[in-house]
């Protein structure tokens, strides 16, 4: 049935891949990972929408002995064949630990679909330099407060 | 597939109204509503790791529909989804090794 769909106009369907990369990559590493995607999707004919980079979260158990990494989310547009290659390419890639994709729409137009800018997420909180959170020293002060009035 | 719903919806409500009135119906509290299913703008999402948790126990297991009211579509869509949470480390398989 997609099948069809996809033979009678120039429609592909929506990927979107999630994948995790070792905690101490550079940022460059997670270019060029970014790139080699890119140019694996172009090959095959699809178009890269969107590369979403999370930041460094932690996961909920260790990946390759380590509690953090870092999550990036890729939105793009292809047929089988642009999927198996992206999930090929990345399980050469030995920064990268864990990856999963679902479909998430049939039949898209490529023309309608345009490419938006990729976008980096901060990450979990607890990740964030100390110096950003000395600015914020308010809130330990309250800490302190709440502390001491359960104290007395 | 929604037909045979509705047939078995309205009885039940009907039975439910009739007992409600008597004052002794079966269990605790109200009705438990799909989430999903009220909330038209909540959809059931893999990378979503905060609603999910909401539907896993402490340790991680995924909760039956009877206690969360989840509907039977939804429950389907939220099971798979944290079964891919768990692919990716956004949620636990278990608590016991970490």
């Amino acid at each position: 049935m997609a099948h069809k769909a996809l033979s009678a106009g120039n429609l592909l369907r929506e990927y979107e891949t999630l994948f995790l990369v070792k905690p101490d990559v550079t940022d460059e590493t997670v270019e060029k990972i970014k790139e080699r995607i890119k140019t694996t999707v172009a090959k095959d004919g699809g178009k890269v929408i969107k590369f979403t980079h999370w930041g460094k979260k932690k996961t909920a158990f260790p990946v390759e002995k380590q509690a953090r990494a870092l999550f990036i989310h890729v939105d793009y547009l292809g047929g089988a064949k642009v999927v198996a290659e992206v999930e090929r390419n990345l399980s050469i890639v030995e920064d990268v630990t864990k990856f999963i994709t679902t479909k998430i729409a049939d039949a898209i137009d490529p023309a309608t679909r345009e490419v938006e800018e990729d976008e980096k997420l901060v990450g979990d909180m607890d990740e964030r330099p100390r110096v950003e959170r000395e600015s914020g020293a308010e809130t330990d002060e309250h800490d302190g407060n709440d502390s001491e009035e359960l104290q007395a | 597939m929604p037909r045979t719903e509705m047939k078995d919806a309205a009885p039940r409500e009907a039975r439910e109204s009739r007992e409600g009135s008597e004052g002794n119906r079966r269990g605790f509290g109200r009705r438990k509503v799909c989430r999903f299913c009220t909330e038209k703008n909540l959809h059931v999402d893999f990378k979503d790791a905060a609603t999910l948790k909401s539907y896993v126990t402490e340790r991680g297991k995924i909760i039956p529909r009877r206690i969360n009211g989840n509907c039977a579509k939804h429950q389907r869509e939220v099971a798979s989804a944290i079964k891919r949470a768990r692919m990716v480390a956004l949620l636990p398989y278990t608590v016991l090794h970490v």
